[in-house]
């Protein structure tokens, strides 16, 4: 069983966990087009390498961000989303320009 | 040990979500606070409390229980007198008999003393309002939960085949919480011993009580565990050793 480091519970069996898909920075869904709002919600970069990824601990409905080798299958590290995301995104009303 | 019950938990406003399966099991009711909760199941105080020693479980479903979740809900909870750790996944005794579980930065969940006065999730529930909320939002684990409490020598054994987390004494101490699948489902298991004898709370899915409490029945048959009413523990509570 692989084992993975949760920030808040510590180490888990991967089974208690789930993938979320790689973290990617959001494109202003009322600025962005309809090209890189697909891209941003529909492709995968499949970066050879070190990734951040989300990760989901089912037992506590938590999200964090693990970093991950794609390569050796190795996790870095793993901490809060609140890490990398300190501020909540508010999506306003959409423009005649951008999305829908 | 209790007289022959003549309360009926059908006939209560509260009671377990597996009152039927306790019945069927043989289990004799009291009234505490208004529900009708298991006190013992048929034998005498003393095998019952001789099995809560070695290894039981016991229903406390129908005793009251609260949670604040939010970015505010610890700040929000102590400001209302509950006394929350500093580290997440620990659980405080409060002074009325209560237990305060911190499970993260944003959620805590006060569980009722084993008296059963609901006196604390009753005044948090009846202190807080939109309003006043500043990001605490109360959480139903009355209605979301089911509430057991395993008991005895016996249990981290027990614990060890369903369970993935070592739950044993010396790595899982008193006040410790694993929020963790037990018997495939999610569950939150807090250690808090009953003076002297280990014991463990243990919520999970009220959908999936029955299923959970068939699962700790059979995990346990080995070391001849049974269960065991709110009487036991209330005598291993009453009993420092």
């Amino acid at each position: 069983m692989k084992i993975l480091n949760c920030p808040l519970n510590g180490p888990r069996n991967i089974s208690e966990f789930v993938y979320g898909g790689e973290v990617t920075e959001m494109p202003d869904p009322n600025a962005c087009s309809d090209a890189e709002w697909a891209d941003y919600v529909l492709m995968e970069n499949n970066t050879a390498g070190v990734i951040r990824e989300w990760w989901y601990h089912a037992a506590t409905a938590y999200w964090f961000v693990a970093e991950r080798n794609t390569v050796t299958d190795e996790v870095v590290r793993t901490y809060p989303a609140g890490a990398l995301f300190k501020e909540r995104v508010a999506f306003g009303p959409p423009t005649e320009e951008g999305g829908r | 040990m209790a007289d022959a019950s003549t309360i009926r938990p059908a006939d209560r406003p509260r009671r377990s979500y597996l009152y039927r399966v306790l019945e069927a099991g043989g289990a004799n009711f009291m009234e505490i606070n208004g529900a009708a909760v298991a006190s013992d199941f048929g034998g005498t105080a003393g095998d019952e409390l001789a099995t809560a020693r070695g290894m039981a479980i016991a229903d406390l479903s129908p005793l009251s229980r609260i949670g604040c979740k939010g970015s505010g809900a610890l700040d929000w909870a102590r400001a209302h007198g509950v006394t929350i750790g500093g580290s997440n996944n620990t659980a405080h005794l409060q002074p009325g008999g209560e237990l305060a579980a911190r499970l993260a930065d944003t959620e805590v969940v006060v569980l009722d003393g084993l008296k059963g006065t609901g006196a604390l999730p009753h005044r948090i529930e009846t202190e807080w309002s939109l309003d006043g909320a500043d990001g605490c939002y109360l959480v139903n684990r009355q209605g979301a939960n089911f509430w057991f409490m395993a008991t005895g020598a016996h249990a981290p054994e027990m614990f060890a085949k369903i369970c993935a987390v070592d739950l044993r004494q010396a790595k899982f101490p008193a006040g410790a919480i694993a929020q963790t699948p037990v018997a495939r489902t999610n569950c939150i298991v807090i250690r808090a011993d009953l003076g002297g004898v280990p014991a463990w709370h243990l919520l999970g899915d009220s959908a999936s009580a029955e299923y959970q409490w068939g699962c700790l029945a059979d995990a346990m048959g080995e070391f001849g565990g049974r269960p065991v009413g709110i009487d036991a523990l209330r005598r291993l509570g009453a009993r420092p050793e």
